[in-house]
This record gives structure tokens, sequence and C-alpha cells, in this order.
């Protein structure tokens, strides 16, 4: 066969989601390979010009659809900055709870489709099967599955009702066993190591260079993860381990997302056992009514309050799911935030994509970008 | 009047519409059509209750439940799924080969089901017993690949000429094992007929002593049906589906029923070449071999055992890549299969075998 382009999207199933990967192939061997992004483009850093700033919560549950309340936790530490409101404690644990469970659940979903990209059938719904304990917990006390609106400037809409935090330890024991079971059908097979060992790889240098970041930069040895490196919420308050992998491959990829997953369970587990310990408000006290009332100021303070609040700039980085995510809120006193800008990992991480592509076979175009885990939702906001 | 095979019952139905007043060659035109007829019916159902099988298990294997809501536990499904994808209109694209776009799947479809008639299904089932019925059933079953790459190259579409491209590659080097597999069936039981073979192994079945050959046949038959783990020319996560991305409606559905067909047909051959065909072994009691139609009966158990089988690999194993799998195929297999060729030699040689010992009437 002669040199061809194969335009890879915007409808394949290997995009998982809706983006276009223009490959450059010779028989089956890769030549160059382009990604044109912005079929999902929906301006949300634009719309949340014109939003007063919890309603902007509702934006960030959909800029990522698997990832939703860890957006959510990004864009809530940014717009606090900004408007000089500090959570009480029990709020940020919640919110580390949150983050950990969305973490797992967003593993477990690329777990899911990673495996299904390989031809395995079965643990793409052991992996749903999973994730659904996870929604179930998060339906239990946001209301939601897939978008949970559960944040607010100055700490989260309610407390857990009771039986929450014991639901969650039932959980993280199941997952536990799970997790081997996961193991076991994937490193435990001949054929997944064979298709995965040794392709799509990215030295740390490289990632460096492009800004890769996340389970990515970490399957290439370098033990970078904003938790750990710039702990935000109460991340310094508690134990856990950087998941690393040395070989840069899908492989390394894949051994990352698993050991983190187990750290996410080992930090979930102290999370709980705080919450249990340390009733309290979830809310600060002397956050302006106005930021949250949608519409129309609830109240009569509301109207009588002049809506202006002292200027200020918030910048928040944490390690999303997916890599690290950055949000910079800028607050001019209005009722909504000047500008907002968001930095997506997925989309730094597939511009990359022509490095860890060229030179490996059509074949392993879905495990590779599998090992990326594709959010478009984030990638074009 | 006992009716004794298959043709016997379409005779008996030609002679009893036609017999009093029709000469006798249009009896016997008549009742090859009426054989082709339950011949067709008979694989046809049989294959959509593959399907169901199939779907089914592999449900129960993804701690779900299969099909559940049309008929007894979803028993109509693909009845249901056939009506629809009969009532669709099928598209060709504007660049395509109409001929060949039409021609492909019709023409792999009935390649698929000519197979039936010279499979044999019990004793006396076995439709005239011809002296070469084994050549004949692989000399048609290697055909598919001609037929898919005519589909995929007159689609007119880059993902349908790789997948027809792979396709080609991986059935015609598995067609070489598979062949060498079966040639130390022949040395064994001295005979290309399955009627015969399956005779010969009354004694005990060729599983044991040719096991390798089984090996090297199942994992040929794997790649041959294009079921996961060897599924890659239709690799849906980059190949969108491979050589039928172009195809919908009713000729998506030739695809999808000539690739049953096949994974039954594939089931058979290894109930006839390894496991002793309609046969059980001496020792069951003889009550449930003595019912009216037995060894049908137990061919059918038989044959949807070894499919599931395969479904449990489907259910558990990932796709391989094209030059792994072609790099299995040629330099695995194939020495494999010659090496299975030598035991079955070393066996009909020294009549003995390592562990069962030596039998009686062990080779010839």
């Amino acid at each position: 066969m002669s040199e061809m382009w194969i335009n890879m999207g915007p409808q394949h199933p290997m995009t998982h989601g809706l983006w276009n990967l223009r490959v450059r192939i010779e028989g089956e061997i890769i030549l160059d390979a382009d990604p044109e992004m912005g079929y999902l483009h929906r301006g949300i850093e634009k719309i949340s010009e014109d939003r007063h700033y919890n309603e902007i919560i509702t934006l960030m549950d959909r800029t990522c659809y698997v990832a939703g309340i860890a957006w959510e936790h990004l864009y809530i530490q940014a717009a606090e900055q900004a408007l000089h409101v500090t959570p009480p404690e029990r709020a940020e644990y919640i919110r580390v709870l949150t983050e950990e469970m969305q973490r797992l659940a967003s593993h477990i979903m690329w777990y899911a489709a990673f495996v299904q990209d390989l031809g395995l059938m079965s643990p793409f719904l052991y992996g749903m099967r999973d994730r659904d304990l996870l929604l179930d917990i998060f339906q239990s006390f946001t209301g939601g599955r897939l978008t949970y609106e559960y944040m607010r400037v100055g700490g989260v809409r309610n407390d857990l009702p009771p039986g929450t935090t014991a639901q969650v330890r039932q959980t993280m024991d199941w997952l536990m066993d799970r997790f081997v079971e996961y193991d076991r059908l994937c490193l435990g097979s001949d054929i997944f190591r064979r298709r995965c060992d040794d392709i799509g790889v990215l030295k740390a240098n490289d990632c460096v260079t492009y800004g890769v970041t996340g389970p990515m930069l970490r399957a290439a040895g370098v033990a970078r993860d904003l938790r750990k490196d710039r702990p935000y919420a109460v991340y310094d308050q508690l134990e856990f381990d950087v998941a690393r992998a040395d070989s840069a491959d899908v492989t390394g990829r894949y051994l990352v997302r698993l050991q983190e997953m187990r750290q996410s369970v080992r930090i979930l587990r102290q999370v709980v056992d705080w919450l249990d310990g340390h009733p309290g408000p979830v809310m600060a006290e002397h956050v302006p009514r106005w930021l949250g009332a949608p519409y129309a100021p609830i109240g009569r303070e509301g109207y009588l309050v002049k809506r202006s609040y002292p200027k200020g700039l918030g910048f928040s980085a944490i390690e999303e799911p997916h890599g690290e995510a950055a949000a910079y809120v800028v607050n001019e006193g209005g009722e909504h935030p000047y500008r907002v800008k968001f930095r997506s990992p997925v989309f730094v991480n597939l511009s990359a994509v022509k490095k860890y592509l060229v030179g490996y076979r059509v074949a392993d175009i879905p495990p590779i970008l599998g090992s990326v885990d594709v959010c478009v939702g984030e990638v074009d906001r | 009047m006992a009716v004794q095979s298959l043709y016997g019952v379409a005779s008996l139905l030609a002679s009893a519409l036609f017999g009093a007043f029709a000469p006798a060659w249009l009896v016997v035109l008549v009742a090859d059509a009426i054989f082709g007829a339950i011949l067709l019916a008979a694989s046809m159902l049989n294959t959509i209750l593959l399907i169901w099988y199939e779907r089914k298990l592999l449900g129960r294997f993804m701690d779900r439940r299969g099909a559940m809501h049309v008929g007894y536990a979803g028993l109509l499904q693909n009845f249901a799924d056939g009506l629809k994808l009969f009532r669709k209109n099928t598209y060709p694209p504007r660049e395509a080969d109409v001929l060949g776009f039409y021609s492909g799947p019709t023409a792999y479809l009935v390649s698929s089901l000519v197979i039936f008639g010279v499979l044999p299904i019990s004793t006396g089932w076995d439709n005239g017993s011809l002296p070469l019925s084994l050549l004949l059933a692989l000399v048609i079953f290697s055909f598919a690949p001609l037929f898919i790459f005519v589909s995929a190259w007159s689609s007119n579409n880059k993902y349908s000429l790789m997948g027809g491209m792979r396709s080609a590659a991986q059935m015609i080097a598995y067609e070489v094992p598979i062949l060498i597999a079966v040639v130390a069936v022949i040395v064994l039981s001295g005979s290309f007929d399955l009627t015969t073979i399956v005779a010969e192994q009354r004694n005990y079945w060729f599983w044991a002593p040719l096991f390798l050959a089984l090996v090297v046949f199942v994992a040929g038959m794997l790649a041959e049906m294009e079921r996961i783990p060897f599924d890659l020319p239709e690799a849906e996560a980059e190949l969108v589906e491979g050589w039928n991305t172009e195809y919908g409606g009713m000729l998506f559905a030739f695809f999808m029923l000539a690739d049953y067909l096949r994974a039954l047909i594939g089931s058979i051959l290894i109930v006839l070449l390894f496991l002793g065909g309609w046969t059980l072994p001496s020792y069951v009691p003889s009550a449930l071999t003595n019912f009216p139609l037995a060894g049908i009966v137990w061919f059918m158990v038989k044959t949807y055992l070894v499919f599931g089988l395969f479904v449990w690999v489907r259910a558990s194993l990932p796709r391989v890549r094209t030059d792994q799998l072609l790099r299995v195929g040629w330099m695995r297999m194939v020495p494999l299969s010659l090496l299975s060729v030598f035991l079955a030699a070393l066996v009909v040689v020294s009549r003995c075998l390592p562990v069962i010992g030596c039998v009686p009437g062990m080779g010839r």
C-alpha cells in the first residue's frame, strides 16, 4: 500500500469523544500524526464571564464529564482566592473526599475504555459496574451521578448524610479486591503485555519539553504530583505515595493508574476517619448571599448590599485525574468574574501526539491514545 | 418406513407430494430442493440460536444478563434484530463498485452455507457420505478471503481496504497450519471421509493422541472465524468495522450470519475430527445413547460446548496485533502442525500411546 492520510475522527470509535486524529500511514506503519481539536468547543471560559461565581460550577461539571467534581474543586479554589473566602476545614475534607472518589471513578472509567480498545470486553463491564458504586455514593450526598453542582464558594452545598462514611469504607474494601482482578485480567495476560509493552514511549525529557503531566509523566519516571509538590486543600495532612513507573510506555501508564487508584483508596480511608470524628460547619459564614443567588438576590439584604467585593486574583492548580489542571480567576469587583482561564492537561498531553505515535502501527493507536486518557470535554472547553 | 437420513426425509416428502403423478427425475429434483430447504432452515435456525447462546453466555461472563426481553429469556431477540436489518436500506457508497459491493457478501454467505451439505451429523445422516467430504468442506471454507477482499476493495473505503488486507493475510496464514493439522487426523484415521473419521474414533477420540493438532486446529479456527483474540480485520477500535464498514441493513446481516455459520462449521469440524462426532465413549450408560436421534442430540451438545469455549476465549482475551498474529501463524503454528503430523505418524507406526497404552486397532 502506498502512503495515505486517514482521518480517525471526528466520528470514530478510537477517539472517545469528538476530535480528529489525522495519521499518514504506509501499510500499517504511522509516518505522521496531526491532532485536530475544537469539535467540542463550547466557550466555557467566555460564558463564565457572564455568570455569577456559583453559577460557573455547573459549567465545570460539563468541562470534563468524567471528572466533574475535580474541576469544580479546581475552579472553586481559584474563585475563593479571588473572593477572599476561606472554607471551613470540614468542607476541605469533604472536597478531598469527592475529588479522590472522582479520581477513582475517572480511572475506572479509563480502565474500562482502555481495555475495550484492546478488545477485552468483559473488564469493560466490570469497570462500569464498579464505577457505579462510586456514583451511588455521589448520588447519596450530591444528588447527581455525572454532574454534581456540589461545591460552593465558601464550602460545599450540604454535609454528608449519616451512613455515607460507612458506605465509602465498604466500597473501598470491595474496590481493593477488584483491583487485584483488574491486574489479573490485564497484566496476567501475555497478549496484553505484548500489545502494551514498549509502545507509545514518551521519555521524561520529552514530557517536560511538551508540558505533558499526570500519569503519562509519572509513567516516565518523574514522581511529580501536585498533591505532594504543591499541596492544596488538606492533602498535606494525608499520607499517600506518588505512583510512578519507569518504562514510559503504555504498560507503565497502566501501572501508574492502578497504583494511583490504590493510593486514592488509602487517602479516602483516612478522610472518612477524620470526617467521622470532626463534625462542624461545611460553609463559611461571611460569604455574601448574592454569590449563591442565581438570578435574583434572595432575602432583603440581598437588595440592600451593594454588589461589590474587594478585587482579587485567584489561581489554583490541582492534580486532576488526567494531569495537572490550573485555573485563573480575575475578580474586578463585579458580580461576575472578569476573566476565567483554565489549563487542560489532556490538551497538552494530546498536542505531543506526534512524538509518541510516529513509528508505531495503526493497531497501536487505540492502546496508545487509550493510555493518554482523552477527555475531549476539557480539551476544547 | 424408518427414515435414516435427512435426504431420506426429503425423498419421502417429495414422493408423498408428487410420487403418484410425476416422472421419477422430477421427484428426485423436488427431493433435492426440499433437502436444500431443510438444510438451509436448520443451519439458519442453528445460527440464530448460536447468536442467542453467545449473547447469553457472554452476558454471564460479563456479570450481566444478555438479551432478556423479546421472547422467553430473549430467545426471539435475534429474530427482531434480523427483521430490523431486513427492513433497513443498504446504501452503496457513491464511488463503490456496485457489482463487487453486492456480490461479495452474498458469495460469502452462500459459500458458508454450502459447507453444511457435506457435514455428517449422525449415523446415516451424512448426505451420501462423500469420500472426500473433509477436503471439500475445507476447500469451500477457504474461499472466504477472496469474497471478503472483493467486498472490502469494492467498498472504496480506506478502513475497509485495510481490514480486507488484514483479513486476507490472516486467513491465508492460518489456512496452512489448519490443513496440516487436518493431515494428522487423516494419517490416524486413514480417510478423507468425515463419516469414516468419526467411525474410526470408536475406541478412542482423536483429541488425546492428536492433542497438538487439536491446539493448532482450534487456534487456526479462531483466526479463520475472525473472533477475538484474532478479530483484527474488524478491529473496531482502530478500523471502525474493518472490511464491513460500509455495509448496512441486509448485507451487514449477510456478513453477520456468515460469520456465525463459519463459527458453527468450525465447532462442528472440531467435534467431528477430534471429539468423536456423535458417538459417546462405551462406558457411558446405554440409556443415554438409546433414545431416538441420540446421535444428533449429542452431536449438537458437543458442538455448542465447543462454541462455548470460543465464547469464553472471547470474553477473556484482548486482541493481538497483525504482525504478532502473522508471526505466530507462520513461525509457530506451521512448525507445530508439522510436528503434530509427525506425532500422528509415530502413533500409527507404533500403534501405542504414551498414556493410554496400546489400543487394538489403533492406526492402520
